[in-house]
């Protein structure tokens, strides 16, 4: 009886997770007709709910169950929701970290027209991310896809001039045409193994590895959401939407969703044919290369950071496509890691924009003097990107490389070493430019409180997560257990 | 109670937080010292107060731990990655070292600082410094052993860039010369890892061919470039001219050295199994007699005293990498020795040099001169301190030197050769360095009056330095004497039991050298170097110039000419390499670009533009398509019926 009623609620608290933002959402522009204030507080309150929601299966997952809910619906559309270690660490990362965002939201975007959209986006935006996340049916991970590509597709164009506009369109041309193909695969999948359901294919796919033709398909779509190349040029260009958006979709959330998916259907659910833990690597490898030498020639700010992060997804697609345990482990504590600062960085970079009114980096220096905190929050966060201890990024990029090498795929990791070099010299060249060197601005004051206790807050964590490197260790190596463990 | 492995770690890391907490309100204090507010004079010395007490419990803990065998050891990251610490001999001998240069450097810098804005930002870095130093050698894990020495970047950075405010762009390039070389241990330690099943230092056990030859490449780089190597020396010197002096004594000149040939010595005698005649030893050999004869050859021109020391320390580092490259005991003791004693008298020398800057406003050699009478403790140290480097007996640098040669002299002439042209260089260099700076007249007479560092009102005349600068300098150079002399107490007690009692089969290395024609051809280089110096003060009349003869000889000119201009140094090269690359990289990407931006648009609109001209309005084109729509259906739909019924 009392079991019954602990599954009820644990049933009850998955739905919530993803359908108390979903839906919640479209009463956020009514929410502003009693007031603002109680807008913005009921869009963080929906983060949070997925955040505490989260947190509170945790202890259960951890334990070793699953939990699940199937309904059955006709054509093998089943409405599955599936809750395990790899679904609730994802759902804990971008939630936390979404949560900031929209704090430092309150403060930044008070500026500006069109408040409702964007809250009624981001919000519904988080939503459709947990519904990729424990979506346990492809259908459905492919149309909580879609929803995360409609919503980013506005938030780019949230400010509507002419080239803003154009952006999104090819941000969303982009995503969608990969989805498309990855849908398309999808269908491949289906026809081999009867089933969209994820439980169903892996029993149906124990011994065969899966098609090569279907794992180029599905992967067209999660190359283009995690913006690898040859489809990454889509990411710079959407810099041109507000900050905390660029933060949310470059950093934390909607560029994890390829990485994410990767490991949900490559490493749980398929088997892959050995080559492919060669090329997928190499893609990576070279994705991180071109990116990385376009953040050092680049001088717009946001499109550094902007090419930083394909730079960095490159070294979760290494973790993860090795499929050695430790480049596993290494790649789920880089999604943490990475979401956490590289989501400080684009805030601090928000900052010193709104500040300066500009994001050219050959017109700012010297503006450590003015904003301090600011400075040294986007010191620690370019820190942890880096991978120099004690901060969090350390580990992760250890691990990866480390993989890489359990592999024994030596020259993939000279490879990426050459990428973390330039790693270093992307961010030291933006922190200088910006924050040292003789001040070019008389007047550029710190941001609002609100918008530095958020940047302050992503950089304290990040070395927060190296120091106390146990905790989100501990739970990573029972995620990946659980996630090679046969028959699970 | 093995806690206590802990204590060497978090007391510096508390006082470092104690320290950084502290008002900072602190103004450089004006010519008006002698009317500020009780408050604000209390500040200092409240800081310097809690500096010295994190520093002297460190030592305190240093010395308890001495020689003592703990382990310690806590989860931590997984993986193979464990918190294991691991006290013994070698790592307690090099943690007192560094808690003892630690106290010394933070006595003087109590005075040299004082009235430096940065000095509270100076102290929390050192203290966090001590800490991850201690923590680096107490690691008995790669990747713990990795993230305290890696965090030492840090500070690095943070030390560089306080120093004025353009230092930021030596510090960028410290961190990054450093930086690199981390990620290439990192490598190294991720293959040593795989390979030998663990990342516990103490059980790995390598041979150096295949992956393994690699890992030791890795892991060597990560080593030489702590401690200052060619090519991973090129931001010494210009450290030197950004940082605070105290930066340059404690960490190119102590700690760092302290910590690369500690970890160097670790990988060589315990994580791969190395022979005498392998290739390794040739590699190692040969980056160490590079090292000394290019770095001693910038010194011999320098003509700023901080700069010509930093030029030493790189030089001196060859000694160390050739001694320990040379795989044979001697050789290996030689460097351990010499790696001691170049910490205690380099740190020397470059507190001489903080001494001189701060009595007399500058370190430009240009304008000093005669100081010998003005700063006579400072004089007498720097005499001590520069024959022990330059290798004079009985000095602690001639014993530790004469040992690497007995070592180098076995391994093949050539090394022998490369080390003793290093010591003739060197010897000149401080000829020169010692004639300008405390003999000869004084050039600048302004300076005497109004040294823009000399206290008006408190100190009108230019005088010998303060005495909590005094009494480092002073100890350190009794110790290169006690070293010297003495040397049997530290390499019997201190260096030798590195090595135990297997390497060592019984031989002691103490006392006088053994082989009398080495020291015969000491003696003779010293000599020569003395008729060079006197040639070269003849030839120009100015103890400045003395080097002339070899800084514009006939080929070495244009040689020089190039390296002062950048033209060799490793980094402005790799800066250009990248660079290059990095506009082949932006190049694809537009070129990827250019198909989403371009080409796919106006494909597009060129299909569309066709498809829209077929649709002419004429009767008879859409009759025809209807018909051949109808056609096509009607094929497919026999196909599928000849397949599926």
């Amino acid at each position: 009886m009392l079991e019954d009623i602990f599954i009820f609620m644990e049933k009850n608290i998955l739905l919530s997770i993803i359908f108390v933002p979903v839906l919640g959402a479209f009463l956020l522009p009514l929410l502003q007709n009693i007031s603002k204030g109680m807008r913005n507080a009921a869009a963080l309150l929906m983060v949070l709910v997925s955040l505490a929601g989260s947190c509170m299966l945790a202890p259960h997952v951890l334990a070793g169950n699953k939990i699940t809910i199937f309904r059955e619906f006709p054509l093998g559309f089943n409405f599955v929701l599936t809750a395990d270690m790899l679904a609730i660490f994802m759902a804990i990362v971008s939630s936390s970290v979404s949560a900031v965002i929209v704090l430092y939201s309150f403060g930044y975007i008070s500026h500006y027209k069109n408040q409702n959209e964007y809250y009624f986006l981001v919000v519904l935006f988080l939503g459709s991310m947990m519904g990729i996340i424990f979506s346990a049916n492809l259908i459905f991970i492919y149309l909580f896809w879609e929803m995360t590509a409609i919503a980013s597709w506005r938030l780019i164009g949230f400010f509507r001039e002419p080239r803003d506009v154009l952006r999104a369109d090819k941000a969303f041309l982009v995503t969608v045409f990969g989805a498309l193909v990855m849908l398309i695969g999808f269908i491949m999948v289906y026809q081999s193994t009867g089933s969209f359901d994820l439980a169903a294919i892996k029993e149906a796919l124990k011994t065969t590895p899966i098609s090569n033709i279907a794992v180029i398909l599905i992967l067209f779509g999660i190359l283009s959401k995690s913006a690898t190349l040859p489809f990454h040029t889509w990411l710079p260009d959407a810099g041109v939407a507000p900050s905390p958006v660029t933060a949310l979709l470059h950093a934390a959330v909607l560029v994890k969703i390829g990485v994410y998916v990767f490991a949900r259907l490559f490493i749980v659910t398929f088997t892959l044919a050995p080559i492919w833990h060669v090329v997928i690597p190499w893609i990576a490898a070279s994705s991180a290369l071109v990116s990385a030498g376009a953040a050092l020639v680049e001088t717009d700010m946001k499109r550094i950071i902007a090419y930083s992060t394909i730079s960095q997804i490159a070294f979760i697609f290494l973790g993860f496509a090795v499929g050695t345990e430790i480049g596993i482990a290494g790649a789920l504590l880089y999604i943490l890691m990475h979401g956490i600062a590289k989501g400080g960085l684009f805030l601090c970079a928000g900052i010193v924009e709104q500040n300066t009114r500009t994001k050219d980096i050959t017109q700012l220096g010297g503006l450590i003097a003015t904003m301090p905190v600011t400075a040294i929050s986007f010191l620690f966060c370019a820190f942890s990107v880096m991978g120099i201890p004690p901060f969090g990024g350390f580990f992760s990029k250890y691990m990866v490389i480390s993989g890489a090498v359990n592999s024994g795929q030596v020259l993939l990791m000279v490879t990426f070493l050459a990428g973390a070099v330039l790693t270093i010299l992307y961010l030291f060249r933006l922190f200088n430019m910006i924050f040292l060197g003789s001040p070019k601005f008389a007047y550029a004051p710190e941001g609002s409180r609100v918008m530095v206790f958020s940047v302050a807050l992503l950089a304290a964590i990040s070395l927060a997560a190296g120091i106390y490197i146990y905790y989100p260790s501990s739970f990573v190596q029972v995620a990946v257990k659980q996630m090679m463990g046969v028959g699970s | 109670m093995n806690n206590i492995m802990l204590l060497p770690i978090l007391i510096p890391i508390a006082g470092a937080i104690a320290v950084f907490l502290q008002n900072r309100g602190q103004r450089p204090i004006s010519t008006h010292t002698h009317i500020i507010h009780g408050n604000r004079a209390l500040s200092p010395i409240l800081k310097e107060a809690i500096v010295l007490l994190a520093v002297l419990a460190n030592l305190f803990i240093a010395v308890k731990l001495f020689g003592k065998n703990i382990n310690y050891s806590v989860p931590w990251a997984g993986f193979g990655l464990e918190f294991v610490l691991r006290n013994y001999h070698f790592s307690s001998f090099i943690m007192s070292a560094v808690a003892i240069f630690g106290l010394l450097v933070t006595l003087y810098s109590t005075a040299f600082l004082r009235d430096k804005g940065y000095a509270r930002l100076f102290y929390t870095y050192l203290l966090i410094s001590i800490a991850l130093a201690n923590g680096a050698v107490l690691a008995d894990n790669l990747i713990l052993l990795l993230f305290f020495w890696e965090g030492l970047l840090l500070t690095l950075f943070g030390m560089i860039a306080i120093g004025n405010p353009n230092a930021y762009k030596t510090a960028t390039k410290a961190f990054i010369i450093v930086g690199v070389s981390d990620l290439c241990m990192m490598s190294g330690m991720a293959i040593a890892g795989k390979l030998a099943g663990t990342l516990t230092i103490s059980g790995i056990s390598l041979s150096i061919s295949g992956l393994g030859g690699l890992a030791f490449i890795f892991l060597v780089i990560g080593a030489i470039a702590k401690a200052g190597s060619m090519p991973f020396h090129s931001w010494i010197p210009d450290a030197a001219i950004d940082a605070p002096l105290p930066f340059m004594a404690i960490l190119p000149a102590a700690l760092e050295k302290l910590l690369g040939i500690y970890f160097l010595a670790r990988i060589s005698l315990d994580m791969f199994k190395t022979s005498p005649h392998s290739w390794a030893s040739t590699f190692l050999m040969t980056v160490g007699a590079i090292t000394i004869i290019f770095a001693v050859m910038m010194a011999l021109i320098q003509k700023d005293y901080k700069k010509l020391l930093s030029y030493h320390a790189i030089s001196q580092v060859g000694y160390m990498i050739l001694g320990i490259g040379t795989f044979v005991p001697v050789g290996i003791i030689g460097g351990l020795f010499h790696m001691i004693n170049h910490a205690m008298y380099k740190s020397c020398l470059f507190l001489t040099g903080g001494a001189v800057e701060k009595q007399a406003g500058t370190t430009d050699l240009e304008k000093l001169g005669g100081l010998a009478y003005k700063m006579p403790v400072t004089f007498v140290c720097f005499i001590i301190a520069a024959a022990s480097i330059s290798g004079v007996p009985p000095f602690n640098g001639f014993f530790s030197k004469e040992l690497v040669y007995d070592g180098a002299l076995e391994r093949g002439w050539i090394f022998y050769a490369a080390a003793v042209l290093g010591s003739f260089l060197t010897a000149a260099s401080f000829l020169k360095l010692g004639h300008a700076v405390y003999f000869g007249k004084n050039r600048d007479s302004a300076l005497f009056s109004t040294g823009p560092n000399t206290k008006i009102g408190r100190c009108p005349y230019f005088s010998e330095a303060p005495i909590a600068m005094l009494i480092p300098m002073v100890i350190i150079a009794l110790a290169c004497i006690l070293f010297g002399v003495w040397n049997y107490l530290p390499l019997k007690y201190l260096i030798q039991p590195i090595l135990g009692e297997h390497l060592l089969e019984g031989r002691n290395f103490y006392g006088f050298p053994t082989n009398p024609m080495l020291v015969i051809v000491t003696i003779l280089v010293l000599i020569a170097a003395v008729i060079n110096h006197l040639y070269g003060v003849k030839r120009t009349g100015s103890a400045l110039r003395a080097a002339e003869h070899i800084h514009y000889a006939p080929v070495l000119s244009k040689i020089y000419e190039k390296a002062e201009t950048r033209y060799y140094d490793p980094y402005e090269i790799g800066r250009k390499l990248v660079k290059l690359f990095s506009r082949l990289m932006w190049g694809i990407d537009k070129a990827i670009d250019w198909i989403y931006n371009d080409m796919a648009p106006k494909s597009a609109y060129f299909i569309t533009d066709r498809i829209r001209r077929l649709h002419d309005g004429n009767y008879k084109t859409y009759m025809v398509w209807s018909l051949a729509g109808a056609g096509i259906i009607l094929i497919f739909f026999i196909r599928c019926h000849h397949y599926s019924f």
